[in-house]
């Protein structure tokens, strides 16, 4: 009776031993790592040979490319948080005051003034910007995309319009040529426009009308006339039904609309380019700088590599950063033009100034803008609510606007000026 | 109670059986509700190595957040519409799939088949059918209804969501009911035949009170799943439009984990874990599974 007892203790003991054994053995190397998000498969790809050609000029500097492949920002949070956290990784511009105010980033200034064939000078300065917070350098800017104005030659033609719009009101005129009911059964079947209720969709417009989300001083724009006009301006366009929205059309999004024909015209950016690409091969596009209003401005996108401040390889991490952003490496990543190199010598070199897809996007590169402001991603939150009220439920833009303005005071990041 | 030596051992076996569990559960279950209490009082944001005690102020501002205020009526709205409609037409498809029907095997996986499939793959389907061109409004169109975007509509997207989670659970409840029916004697409706009870009679004087600690147990896990409704919510409405989907642990999710906030979305947590506990409180004081 006890013998056969004492066989299932030892039994069960190695049983669980053996699980706990196993649970503890952790993968984690030793070795410097790099991650990134994914976007797509071929994006993904085109950053893997990158980093091959640094292999293949640095073999014994050994690193491994983690990319994570979904809820990144979370991740990347916990990962920081938990001091685990990849030793260069990606940072995009609009959330990158939140990082660089929690002080958890490397300042990079010091390795790059020790590198002297860096050429700082040589960055479009708006991306430069975006990684800039309390005078240092948290952050170097791998490429970017800026918003143009996608429209549909075909749609175009079949309406005999031959100009393009170059200001708000051609692009209202011609949005509203372009918005057919072509089997009269009283129901839009193509539209002039697409628009969409997210603020960076409604920042253009802002900074065309001289506007801002938080002003230089720090203060809030939001309720400021610019600011109002140019929403106003973008709302009407929908409510004049002349512009439609991804959700009444039932398509995921805007670039699906423009490859579908639902809408002539569409402001996106380089992303759209491989989609169209890939799923409307037979589109007859053509891009254009966006329209202007008081003056000419776009949004641009930037991502930037970083590093944390707990990096246990610093040279080594500069080393490889400095090849990626340096000009060979950038040429390597932007030779085929998935984004625009933020270095002009590359975007010289690469020829997208002649090019004729591309020179639309360097020609945007001379007066864009980044989206940032120096409040929290709640902030941000409230915006889209604002935002939505106003598309789904027609809440006057003003009213909605002044509604959430105390509420986004609030949450001015700490330790901002 | 004294054991005897036998029994001590007999004890120290089984607690070396469930020792592993325990620890696992004790890591990963206890020392976090734990830990998510303790954090909420303090402004805890993973990324800054100051993380300041601050009392019940993540409490006191969480009363005045609008945000959060809507969620909180977002959550009462899912479960009051949602828990009474799937408990009882959970019981209405077991009474049913009881009966000697053609193709009931067909029919019970039918209705089981969504609560063992993903609810991520649910959500999907389920956005794709309330669509403006989706399934349900080409069907309300051959009846000449103009239906709306149901989930971009704030009017609408909170039952949507509610119909499809109906849709989802009541067939998994179905199951748990069949087994209870199954359980009640078959001598009682023979009974009650003899007497000249009819079917509906028999579903309401038999059934239904045989039924109730299967109800019970029901209604306690419908409660405690539709306060925490997250998937659904995260798949297809992000908690838009203009918050007219919000629950609290939506909320929850988006504070700690969006808006570097832990101590503050551990601190609504920790309300709808009271929430949660009152509401099973409550339905224990006035809805025993034994009232008979």
């Amino acid at each position: 009776m006890l013998r056969k007892q004492s066989i299932w203790v030892i039994l069960t003991t190695t049983f669980w031993g053996t699980i706990i054994l196993f649970g503890c053995s952790s993968p984690q190397s030793n070795l410097l790592r790099l991650s990134s998000w994914v976007s797509s498969p071929s994006e993904t790809e085109l950053f893997k040979a990158t980093l091959d050609d640094f292999r293949r000029q640095k073999p014994d500097l050994a690193f491994k490319y983690e990319p994570i492949p979904g809820n990144y920002s979370e991740k990347l949070q916990l990962m920081l948080g938990t001091r685990t956290a990849p030793d260069i990784f990606f940072l995009k511009g609009m959330t990158a005051p939140s990082y660089m105010s929690f002080g958890i980033l490397n300042p990079l200034d010091d390795l790059i003034s020790q590198s002297p064939n860096f050429d700082l000078d040589d960055f479009y300065p708006f991306a430069l910007e975006a990684f800039q917070y309390e005078g240092k350098q948290y952050g170097l800017p791998k490429d970017f995309n800026p918003y143009v104005l996608f429209y549909n030659k075909k749609l175009f033609r079949d309406q005999g319009i031959d100009s393009f719009p170059s200001n708000w009101q051609e692009l209202e005129m011609m949005s509203r040529q372009l918005t057919l009911d072509q089997d009269q059964d009283g129901k839009t079947d193509q539209y002039g426009f697409i628009v969409e209720p997210s603020i960076e969709m409604v920042m253009p417009f802002v900074y065309q009308n001289g506007g801002n989300f938080q002003n230089p001083d720090g203060s809030l724009g939001i309720t400021d006339e610019p600011f109002i006009e140019a929403l106003k301006f973008y709302h009407g366009l929908y409510k004049n039904g002349i512009a439609t929205m991804a959700q009444d059309q039932g398509v995921a999004w805007n670039g699906d609309a423009f490859g579908r024909g639902i809408c002539a015209m569409a402001i996106s950016s380089g992303w759209l380019i491989p989609f169209l690409k890939d799923n409307y091969p037979d589109l007859e596009y053509g891009i254009l700088p966006l329209p202007m209003g008081k003056q000419k401005a776009t949004v641009a996108f930037t991502t930037a590599y970083s590093m944390p401040k707990a990096t246990k390889y610093e040279n080594e991490a500069w080393e490889i950063v400095n090849y990626l952003v340096g000009k060979d490496g950038m040429e390597s990543w932007t030779k085929t033009g998935i984004a625009m190199p933020t270095r002009k010598s590359v975007a010289k070199a690469n020829g997208f100034h002649d090019h004729p897809t591309f020179k639309v996007f360097m020609e945007s590169a001379e007066f864009a803008r980044p989206f940032q402001v120096q409040y929290s991603e709640r902030g941000f939150e409230e915006v889209v609510v604002a935002l939505q009220a106003i598309f789904y439920t027609e809440k006057e833009p003003r009213k909605a606007m002044e509604d959430i303005e105390a509420q986004i005071k609030k949450y001015r990041l700490v330790g901002s000026k | 109670m004294k054991l005897s030596s036998k029994q001590k051992q007999q004890a120290r076996t089984a607690y070396l059986f469930i020792a592993f569990p325990l620890v696992i559960f004790g890591v990963f279950t206890f020392f976090p509700i734990l830990f998510a209490f303790f954090i909420s009082f303090f402004d805890w944001n993973l990324l800054i190595h100051d993380k300041p005690f601050v009392g019940l102020a993540n409490y006191f501002e969480l009363f005045q957040d609008r945000v959060f205020l809507i969620s909180i009526k977002n959550t009462i709205v899912y479960t009051i519409g949602v828990v009474p409609i799937q408990t009882l037409l959970a019981l209405v498809l077991a009474f049913i799939m009881n009966q000697k029907l053609k193709g009931r095997a067909f029919f019970r996986l039918a209705f089981y088949l969504p609560a063992v499939t993903s609810s991520v793959v649910t959500s999907i389907i389920f956005v794709w059918i309330y669509s403006k061109p989706g399934l349900l409004n080409y069907l309300l169109s051959l009846i000449g209804i103009e239906g709306t975007d149901w989930l971009t509509n704030p009017g609408t997207a909170l039952f949507a969501i509610m119909a499809l989670n109906i849709w989802t659970t009541s067939g998994y409840f179905m199951i748990s009911f069949l087994a209870g029916l199954q359980s009640i004697p078959q001598s009682l409706y023979e009974a009650a035949k003899i007497d000249g009870a009819n079917a509906w009679q028999q579903f309401w004087k038999i059934t239904v009170p045989m039924v109730r600690p299967v109800t019970y147990f029901v209604i306690v896990l419908g409660l405690i799943g539709c306060f925490q409704v997250f998937d659904q919510i995260y798949v297809m409405s992000a908690g838009g439009p203009v918050n007219s989907t919000t629950t609290m642990s939506y909320f929850t999710y988006n504070n700690s984990f969006k808006f570097f906030r832990l101590g503050y979305g551990a601190a609504s947590a920790i309300i709808l874990a009271f929430i949660i506990f009152g509401a099973t409180w409550l339905q224990k004081k006035y809805l025993p599974s034994e009232a008979y």
